[in-house]
């Protein structure tokens, strides 16, 4: 069996946001609509403080409450892990996102372009109507992943093959793989790796570890 | 998703927006149309960056698509110029353009070249650090074919950047810039140098393999920047007091560890150490050959420093029969001289810095000064050696990087000089693991950083000195900034121009102190890819200053504050529209050394947009219209393009006499660049770059260090004695003073063989009473950060990179403390004003813990009123506060981007 | 703003809040009328309209908060798994039992309508609670809170109605509404309780602070004596029942106007050690928005 998750090294992430604009480059999203974000988090108190830089995105949980609460089936969850979206059953009633604990899912009702009036070359090639008032998010670019894995390639190895917030990572933070093969890179991450995944306690099973000594 | 194009391409070219470049980057085009930009993962192996670009370089295409882009020649309408004078700019043809230009050109050429003051009469300015020659094609050619240019009118560039670790570090290692051997370093002490948000895909990429390497980074500086987040530990430093706490750093390994623990082999042999100073501050100098003395331990005798087989005492005082000689080949002393050592003298000299000392200063406890330089020489690893390439070095893993406003301005020479002999105690300079420089800009060949060594005098490296002697120095400065006049250090190339104390050059064109020829405009500026008018100091003023500017031509990219002011504005071919090829690799900016080295192609990804020309080809018109062609094409030839089109191995040089396309000129380069890289082996053309994007070969990682080199030859590192700026100082003291020039005098006091603490932010109190008001009226210090999304002012248009910043604090306001803030009333968002004694700007409070109670932090540089989309933003930036002054000027002709400030709270939050 | 603690949910608005206020109110209202008409009282008829009303007027409020209305078909799509559809399933059955015991009348039909209403609020309550991004909605306790309030509203209306409709309400209707608001104060006391030892963003249990007293005093406390007075004076059992039906319900309406709208802040992100950086010293994390 295979299951897709992400790991990210929150040792080495830098919150420049570069793995935020690949993702909007590699799917289109429009202005506002961050599929990944990368958050700048401080605590403690002057002068004991501490910045953290944490991706975060949806997590293609395990047992995802948006797949659950969905009425059309429109949200479903693959045989790998990955979650996905079917635009053209999704009513866009938003139940999806507020069952969400990860606030991973957007919904954009009108078109909209980066200079506001009409699109550039570049948005209107983009431009697709089909996803517009129906819920959006992180799709794991499940489209290279089964592209690459026809022409024989290995996701989180093979580039073309690995989701594009990862390979654009300037950090190195950024990791995709098999969890379920041992000797994958990413299972070697996480045995090599103290780690944890975002709000465990609420049994949604993340996609998605950090790494953090 | 898009669903299959007709034709989908990607096409590889680099990026060079920023310092920390460049780096390499294909870009996906369907239907002509460039959609997505996409790491180049064809140089994975060749790039330090794994071949991927930061996300700046992912704003390129709605760079390219912006709807605010000037895309025809524009002619101004409105002969009125000023910030509230509406420019009424109107479309004009190209030809409309250049006539209007060549008129003017040749106007002066038939005129003179030089006006009554003996000024070019064009001058140029160029901004970011040197990165628009990266796209400016053959614009240099054409430079360099016109004669004198006037390129010190600064635009923050060099005088707020890295500039006395510019002049200062080129003098000592060949050290434009400086970094960590990151690859193999396991300690840094980071003096405020903001790696993780200005250090560029290499230095990000580098420092966090370090980080899981187990390297320890201490980060130093006034606020917790996204470097500091990065780091093992946060030190918040008073601004401007970074000498003291690198003065207590030394303290403790000159006073309170063992002297074993140093690298007593290589203090001895690399460095001035062992050279014994006389009674006037001066080498003694061996009577016959003038060379400086050292005190043998195997004969007991005095010797000159290369005597063969001598064992130098590093510490001591001798008598020995000697001369020494001060300024201007004066001779203070013949015969049994009195003599200690350079390190006996510097040992002297840091006694009384102790971190005791410095913690009052720093406000920093004295028990972390002594414990990071506890650390510091624990990690150093001194007596261990590594082999590179069969070479075997000495293996120095500590290394302390300075930043911007660290190093330049009041201090900034104290800064450079500590950080480098610190470093140079443990021998951890030029060496494996060690801080090493990474460019040269001054020294010469710029492309060769290692050829630039070559013997100087008394055993140092060979430094182009502006001379300071009575019959070579100077009191007609070639251009308005003065600075082969003002700054020795500052040298002669091709870059000192910029280098120079370039707001001078500003200030000076409303009253030219006693000495020098009164500074006039220039007839004709061009600009490109430089915003003084936001990125300078004391903005409002430069921008008045630039509408008295009689004729400015500015290409420009979209409308922006300072082509507000010009005459013609020419749309060049951008970032993925035009072509040119660079050299990558070897060692450059900062972190940028690679294990290759060779030339990268920027390509046309998309056709030109409107009207916009390819650069080369608009330097070849005007060559042509200004009957420069000839010298023009044999600039070219010379190398102008970026390397020589004829060398003894190649010739590929194009014909002089008639005017080239923007192809057949790349293309020539491009051959010369395959005969370099293979030798002479292959010649493939532009139609090759276009294909493969980049050529490298490899490059000897021994060649990122200077060590070798001066084994080689026998040299020394000139450290830690200055023996020779303080005589520098003197000469150049004198014809000023020997002119009636005194306005320098307060810059001459840094000229010191052994520069001592001075009251440095009190320099900046001082400058508030100077000001006719009450330094308690100002309690906080204002300074400034980079921004990984932002290029300084230059991408602000962008909307992609404005939305992604957005997700980084500190980019909406002004960042204070949380408690400073409550105990002003201020809550988060609110309405600000930030305040000095002569101007006031406003923006939103963002309270963060993470900030010195006394500090304000505001980003990168915005407060733009011209810049369309930019200028909705109502971000303030530090630019319109800090003065242009003389004051605050150094003596390498650099000031700090800091000011003193009042605040309070004017609003509520929106 | 930064949007990393917990911050106010945009996706479901006042419509949506619209949809629980009518569904519950309404599906309250059918089965305390059904209940009285069961004991042999005999409740206006207008209940049964009026209820349906509610509970439309519920649904379209819904439909238009929708981003692709004319796909709402599919919303029938996932019986198995989503209360959506669930409530979307039981809705068309339950307004046609409810025109029909308006209609025809008979305990039977009432009977059928109001066990059909007690699903549908079933089915809104464990939407809710199915919501987990939303900490105050995915509270356990909110379905017997959704429940109860929902049946106080209905006996509100009730108490209303019966005035309309020129008769005072029943001692057994009079009995069931004092119930049903003791039900309601224990429910949502022990909501918040549970809510609070469960943990929830700081902003969200100020949200619910915020309107305890009102509910307590003028939801609760004040609706009971008033009807209790109403037991005591027959003659002014009307006018006095109607006061505190209008409380009832308005308390009822308010608490999920809150929950849904004013304490709805999501879950925020948290972090449980932050990396190390070979920084010495103790483990730290973060979650901001909470404590
Ligand atoms: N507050 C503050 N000010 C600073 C600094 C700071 O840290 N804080 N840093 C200082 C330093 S170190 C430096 S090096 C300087 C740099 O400052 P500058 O060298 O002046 O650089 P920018 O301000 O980015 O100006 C770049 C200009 O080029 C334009 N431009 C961008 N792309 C193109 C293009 O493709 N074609 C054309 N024709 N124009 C283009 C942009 O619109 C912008 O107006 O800033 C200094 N100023
Ligand atoms: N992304 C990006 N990268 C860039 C650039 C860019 O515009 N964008 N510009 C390039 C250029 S031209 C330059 S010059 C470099 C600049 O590179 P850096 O010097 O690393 O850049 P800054 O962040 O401007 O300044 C560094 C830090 O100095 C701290 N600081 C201010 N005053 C003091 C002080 O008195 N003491 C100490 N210890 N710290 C102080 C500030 O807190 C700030 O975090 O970046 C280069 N790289
Ligand atoms: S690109 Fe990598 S380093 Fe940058 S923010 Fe994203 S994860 Fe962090
Ligand atoms: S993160 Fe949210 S959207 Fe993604 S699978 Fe989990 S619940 Fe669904
Ligand atoms: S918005 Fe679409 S995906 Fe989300 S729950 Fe509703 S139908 Fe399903
Ligand atoms: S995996 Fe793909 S879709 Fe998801 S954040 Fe990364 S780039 Fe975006
Ligand atoms: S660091 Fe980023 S902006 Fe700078 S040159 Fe590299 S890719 Fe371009
Ligand atoms: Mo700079």
């Amino acid at each position: 069996m295979t299951r897709w998750a992400m790991v990210a090294d929150l040792r080495r992430c830098v919150g420049c946001q570069t793995c935020t604009a690949a993702c909007k480059h590699a799917n289109g999203t429009p202005p506002g609509v961050q599929w990944r974000r990368v958050l700048d988090m401080e605590t403690g108190h002057y002068p004991d403080v501490r910045r953290a830089f944490v991706p975060v995105g949806c997590m293609h949980c395990d047992a995802p409450p948006c797949r659950d609460v969905c009425p059309s089936t429109a949200t479903r969850k693959r045989a790998d892990g990955i979650v996905t979206i079917d635009y053209d059953l999704c009513i866009g009633c938003s139940y999806c996102a507020v069952a969400c604990p990860y606030q991973a899912r957007h919904k954009t009702d009108r078109a909209s372009f980066a200079y506001g009036g009409g699109p550039s070359p570049a948005e209107a090639a983009r431009f697709d109507e089909g996803r517009l008032a129906v819920a959006t998010k992180c799709t794991f670019c499940v489209d290279r992943i089964d592209a690459g894995l026809e022409k024989g390639l290995t996701p989180g190895i093979d580039p073309e093959a690995t989701p594009a917030c990862v390979t654009s990572c300037i950090a190195g933070a950024l990791h995709f793989g098999d969890v379920e093969d041992p000797a994958s890179n990413v299972s070697r991450l996480l045995a090599e790796n103290r780690h944890f995944r975002m709000h465990e306690e609420l049994g949604t099973g993340p996609g998605f570890y950090y790494l953090w000594d | 998703m898009t669903g299959a194009a007709a034709t989908a391409k990607q096409v590889a070219t680099y990026c060079y927006q920023c310092v920390a470049g460049p780096d390499l980057l294909t870009v996906r085009v369907e239907d002509g149309v460039a959609l997505a930009v996409e790491p180049n993962f064809c140089a994975a192996a060749v790039h330090p960056g794994a071949g991927r670009v930061c996300v700046k370089a992912y704003g390129l295409v709605q760079k390219t698509y912006n709807p605010h882009r000037v895309l025809s020649p524009m002619k101004r309408t409105n002969a009125k110029k000023g910030r509230d004078e509406e420019p009424g700019f109107v479309p004009i043809s190209w030809d409309e353009a250049f006539d209007l230009i060549a008129e003017k050109l040749n106007g002066i050429r038939a005129s003179g070249l030089l006006d009554a003051s003996g000024y070019p009469k064009v001058a140029a300015s160029f901004g970011g650090g040197g990165t628009p020659q990266s796209y400016m094609g053959t614009f240099p050619a054409y430079l360099a074919a016109w004669g004198p240019v006037d390129m010190g009118f600064g635009s923050g560039q060099g005088v707020k950047c890295y500039h006395s670790e510019h002049l200062y570090g080129e003098l000592w290692h060949r050290a434009f810039t400086v970094s960590p051997d990151t690859p193999s370093c396991r300690y840094i002490i980071s003096l405020g140098s903001n790696t993780e948000a200005s250090g560029g895909v290499v230095g990000v990429k580098r420092h966090a393999d370090a980080r899981i390497r187990g390297l320890k980074r201490v980060q130093v500086e006034p606020h917790l920047s996204v470097t500091g987040a990065c780091s093992a530990e946060w030190v918040p430093i008073r601004p401007k007091t970074d000498a003291a706490f690198l003065y207590a750093v030394i303290h403790v390994l000159l006073h309170e560890t063992p002297r074993a623990s140093l690298d007593l082999a290589f203090l001895k042999g690399r460095t001035a150490s062992p050279y014994l100073v006389g009674a006037h501050g001066y080498y003694l100098r061996d009577p016959a050959s003038a060379k400086p003395l050292v005190w043998d331990r195997v004969l007991d005798r005095p010797v000159p420093y290369d005597t063969a087989g001598a064992e130098p005492a590093l510490e001591g005082s001798f008598t020995a029969p000697a001369i020494e000689r001060g300024a201007d080949g004066e001779r203070l002393g013949d015969g049994a001289l009195a003599g200690t050592t350079a390190f006996s003298r510097l040992v002297a000299h840091m006694s009384s810095y102790t971190p005791e000392w410095a913690a009052e200063i720093c406000d920093v406890p004295a028990a972390t000064m002594r414990r990071v330089a506890n650390e510091f020489i624990a990690q150093a690893c001194v007596g261990q050696t590594v082999e590179i390439d069969g070479m075997v070095l000495p293996f120095r893993p500590v290394a302390i990087t300075l930043g911007k406003t660290v190093n330049n301005g009041w201090g900034g020479y104290e800064c450079c000089w500590a950080r480098t002999v610190a470093v140079s105690l443990v021998g951890a300079l030029e060496v494996p693991g060690g801080t090493l420089g990474t460019t040269v800009r001054l020294n010469r060949p710029m492309s060769d950083r290692i050829g630039s060594v070559t013997p100087g005098v008394d055993g140092f490296m060979a430094y182009p000195f502006n001379p300071t002697d009575r019959e070579h120095w100077s009191p007609r400065p070639n251009i308005r900034n003065a600075y082969r006049t003002l700054v020795p250090l500052a040298a002669n190339g091709p870059w000192s121009q910029a280098l120079g104390p370039t707001h001078l050059a500003w200030m000076f064109l409303d009253g030219t102190p006693e000495g020098l020829p009164a500074v006039t405009f220039p007839e004709i500026w061009f600009v490109y890819r430089t915003n003084p008018a936001i990125s300078f100091w004391d903005t409002a003023a430069l921008a008045e200053k630039m509408s008295r500017f009689p004729f400015i031509v500015a290409f420009a990219y979209t409308r922006d504050e300072t082509n507000h002011m010009a005459d013609i504005l020419l749309p060049e071919c951008t970032d993925l529209e035009g072509l040119q090829l660079i050299r990558i690799g070897g060692t450059k900016y900062v972190e940028q050394f690679w294990d290759e080295e060779g030339f990268a192609l920027r390509q046309p990804v998309v056709a030109a947009r409107g009207e916009t020309r390819d650069f080369t080809d608009i330097a070849t018109e005007l060559a042509q219209r200004t009957g420069l062609l000839e010298s023009y094409n044999s600039a070219i030839n010379r190398g102008a393009a970026g390397l020589p089109l004829k060398t003894e191995r190649y010739d590929f040089s194009i014909d002089v006499a008639k005017p080239h396309s923007r192809d057949e000129i790349w293309d020539a380069a491009c051959r010369a660049a395959s005969a370099e890289v293979t030798d002479g082996a292959a010649s493939d053309g532009l139609d090759w770059y276009r294909t493969h994007g980049f050529r490298t070969r490899p490059f000897t990682r021994t060649d990122w260090y200077l060590y070798p080199a001066l084994a080689r030859q026998g040299l020394r590192f000139e450290l830690p004695y200055q023996e020779r700026l303080y005589r520098v100082g003197q000469e150049l003291g004198r014809r000023l003073h020997e002119r009636g020039m005194t306005w320098w005098d307060s810059q001459l006091s840094e000229y010191q063989a052994l520069p001592a603490w001075k009251d440095f932010p009190g320099l900046w109190e001082k400058a508030v009473v100077a000001m006719g008001a009450r330094a308690q009226d100002f309690p906080f210090w204002l300074v400034t950060a980079r921004s990984m999304q932002y290029a300084w002012g230059a991408n602000v248009g962008i909307e992609l990179i404005h939305e992604v910043a957005a997700n980084v604090a500190g980019h909406g306001g002004v960042v204070i403390n949380g408690d400073t803030a409550a105990g002003l009333g201020i809550a988060e968002g609110d309405l600000v004003e930030i305040r000095t004694p002569r101007r006031a700007t406003r923006g939103r409070a963002v309270l963060r813990q993470g900030i010195r109670p006394d500090t304000l932090l505001m980003v990168g540089q915005f407060d733009h009123w011209a810049t369309p989309y930019a200028r909705d933003f109502d971000v303030p930036s530090m630019n319109a506060l800090v003065p242009l002054s003389l004051e605050l000027t150094d003596a390498t002709g650099s000031g700090a981007d800091l000011v003193r400030v009042g605040l309070a709270r004017v609003g509520a939050r929106r | 703003m930064d949007r990393i603690a917990p911050w106010l949910q945009t996706n479901w608005d006042h419509r949506a809040a619209g949809n629980f206020i009518g569904g519950g109110t309404g599906s309250g209202l059918a089965i305390f009328a059904a209940a009285s008409e069961l004991a042999g009282g005999n409740p206006p008829r207008a209940a049964y309209v009026l209820a349906a009303l509610f509970i439309v007027a519920g649904l379209s409020l819904v439909w238009l908060e929708i981003g692709r209305p004319w796909r709402f078909l599919h919303v029938f799509f996932n019986p198995q798994t989503s209360w959506m559809t669930r409530e979307a399933l039981i809705a068309p059955p339950l307004l046609i039992a409810l025109a029909a015991a308006a209609w025809h009348g008979g305990a039977a039909l009432a009977a059928v309508a109001a066990l059909l209403a007690l699903a549908f609020v079933y089915c809104q309550a464990r939407m809710l609670r199915g919501s987990m991004g939303i900490p105050a909605w995915r509270e356990p306790l909110i379905v017997p809170l959704a429940l109860a309030t929902g049946l106080a509203e209905g006996a509100g209306v009730l108490l209303a109605l019966a005035i309309v409709a020129g008769a005072a309400p029943s001692r057994f209707v009079l009995i069931l509404a004092l119930l049903s608001l003791v039900a309601r104060w224990i429910a949502w006391a022990a909501y918040c309780r549970h809510l609070a030892r469960r943990g929830a963003p700081t902003a969200t249990r100020q949200a619910l602070q915020a309107i305890d007293l009102q509910v307590l005093v003028l939801g609760t406390i004040a609706p009971i004596a008033l009807i209790a007075a109403a037991l005591g004076f027959a003659d002014y059992a009307g006018p006095i029942a109607l006061a505190a039906g209008v409380l009832g319900l308005a308390a009822g309406w308010l608490i999920k106007d809150t929950i849904l709208t004013r304490a709805a802040f999501n879950q925020g992100f948290a972090v449980p050690h932050l990396a190390r950086l070979g920084a010495v010293g103790s483990d730290s994390s973060t979650r901001p928005g909470w404590s």
